[in-house]
């Protein structure tokens, strides 16, 4: 089951947060080699893990296996401020119900099983729930096709570049409720996938709020 | 000399346009028209057969002289073509020519490759397609004089990837695919290792009426003209087991 983590009830998921950091360095650092998210203590935390973020990870029992992670376009993002050049041709989404997405894992114990799938129908059941409407990533190429079996609609938004070493390439997803269930479909998912356990508050609420802010601001 | 923002432009808006392309033929026009641009002049989307598996019931659609897909099937080419054997190692589009081979040892690589130039092909550009559940493809593209450098390289291979998932999505509509009834499976399953719907009905124990009852759905969810076109889509779309 994947459980929705955000700022209204992290205190309930310190430990797994932390725990996840850890295998986030494993397999990015590590095992992708993407070298500039080496750290010293072994963690992986960057400038998108803070009060804003929300994070889908699956955990079995207490055992942490996959995961994923929401940013809202609200704020600074990593394709603004790391990879605005991948998205020259379109633009970079930016919106209130626009989320993105980044740091989809499976622990490699469960790379073979239906955990994608889960994965996968837990983006588009939480965000039709929250009424996100659209992701934006950076991902490497080799997911496209991937995806497209899943039935996502994937906009690029320019073209596809090295990236210490492995072709890139920035898109929106657009959230439906056809992918999901064709994904559910697939990997015979009946129900939801999600897990709220605690206090939740309305996410696109929040970034209707900052939204207000930064207008304010402007003013 | 197309300027660098105009290759991604024209990628983009390519790829915006496949969505309103209907028909296989019309993708392949549109690709055609697209690939010229950087000197292409044939092109093939295709899986790659397993040892079982015969190119030709691979292939999702194609712009090859006809004598050279004569050629390279009656030759059985994809089994030592260098650029197949790559594509299944890479996530990443490379040139032909950065297939390796050795042709003092792999005469019939050598051989593959040579007689390709013969049909226009001195050239070539292959954009290889993993999915999720082992599936293995390509778009090849050859040619003689080639507009290759980073730039269209990257514009090439989006613009491969989405042609290729353009023309899966009209050849098996997605959803009807995957609404095979568990004994829709079976029975093109053991269609897929040349069984007779009486020998099914005896395997089964259901009558061999019923078995075609059962085959014909498949075929309609399916989308296919027959019964090898059935065991064709469902191999490809990892319904059954190869």
């Amino acid at each position: 089951m994947i459980h929705v983590i955000s700022a209204a009830n992290r205190h309930l998921y310190e430990d797994a947060i932390e725990t996840h950091y850890r295998i986030r360095h494993e397999i990015f650092s590590a095992e992708r080699g993407w070298k500039a998210l080496t750290r010293p203590d072994g963690r992986e935390v960057d400038a998108y893990d803070n009060q804003d973020t929300v994070y889908l990870l699956a955990m079995e029992d207490e055992r942490i296996v996959g995961g994923n992670r929401l940013y809202p376009t609200m704020r600074p993002t990593m394709m603004e401020e790391v990879f605005p050049h991948l998205a020259s041709v379109r633009g970079i989404p930016s919106g209130p119900t626009i989320w993105e997405w980044s740091r989809l894992f499976a622990i490699k114990e469960r790379r073979d099983s239906k955990l994608y799938f889960e994965l996968m129908a837990s983006l588009h059941e939480f965000c039709l729930d929250e009424g996100i409407t659209e992701l934006s990533g950076v991902m490497e190429t080799w997911w496209l096709p991937r995806l497209q079996q899943l039935e996502f609609t994937v906009h690029p938004l320019g073209l596809p570049d090295l990236v210490e070493n492995q072709m890139t390439m920035a898109a929106r997803f657009v959230i439906s409720a056809e992918t999901l269930s064709h994904i559910k479909a697939m990997a015979n998912i009946k129900g939801s996938v999600l897990v709220r356990r605690g206090p939740q508050h309305s996410l696109v609420g929040r970034a209707l709020e900052m939204q207000r802010q930064a207008a304010a601001k402007a003013s | 000399m197309p300027k660098i923002d105009d290759y991604g432009r024209g990628a983009l808006d390519f790829i915006e346009g496949l969505e309103r392309l209907k028909t296989v033929d019309s993708v392949m026009d549109a690709m055609e028209r697209a690939f010229n641009r950087f000197g292409f002049e044939t092109i093939i989307l295709t899986g790659v057969p397993n040892p079982e598996q015969r190119l030709e019931q691979m292939v999702l659609a194609k712009r090859w002289p006809a004598e050279w897909f004569k050629i390279y099937t009656a030759n059985e080419y994809v089994r030592v073509d260098p650029a197949v054997r790559h594509l299944r190692r890479t996530v990443n589009p490379f040139e032909w020519s950065e297939a390796p081979y050795d042709a003092g040892k792999e005469p019939r690589a050598a051989e593959v490759m040579r007689r390709a130039v013969e049909f226009g092909m001195a050239r070539g550009f292959a954009v290889p397609i993993h999915n999720l559940t082992g599936y293995e493809a390509c778009v090849s593209l050859g040619g003689k004089h080639l507009d290759l450098n980073v730039r269209s390289k990257a514009a090439i291979h989006l613009m491969g990837m989405y042609s290729f998932d353009r023309v899966r999505r009209i050849i098996v509509p997605p959803i009807k695919a995957h609404r095979l009834t568990p004994r829709e499976r079976e029975v093109i399953a053991w269609s897929s290792q040349g069984k007779s719907a009486w020998e099914i009905g005896e395997i089964l124990n259901i009558n061999q009426r019923t078995v075609e009852a059962h085959a014909a759905s498949a075929r309609q969810k399916l989308g296919a003209t027959n019964a090898t076109h059935a065991v064709a889509i469902a191999i490809r779309e990892r319904l059954i087991e190869p």
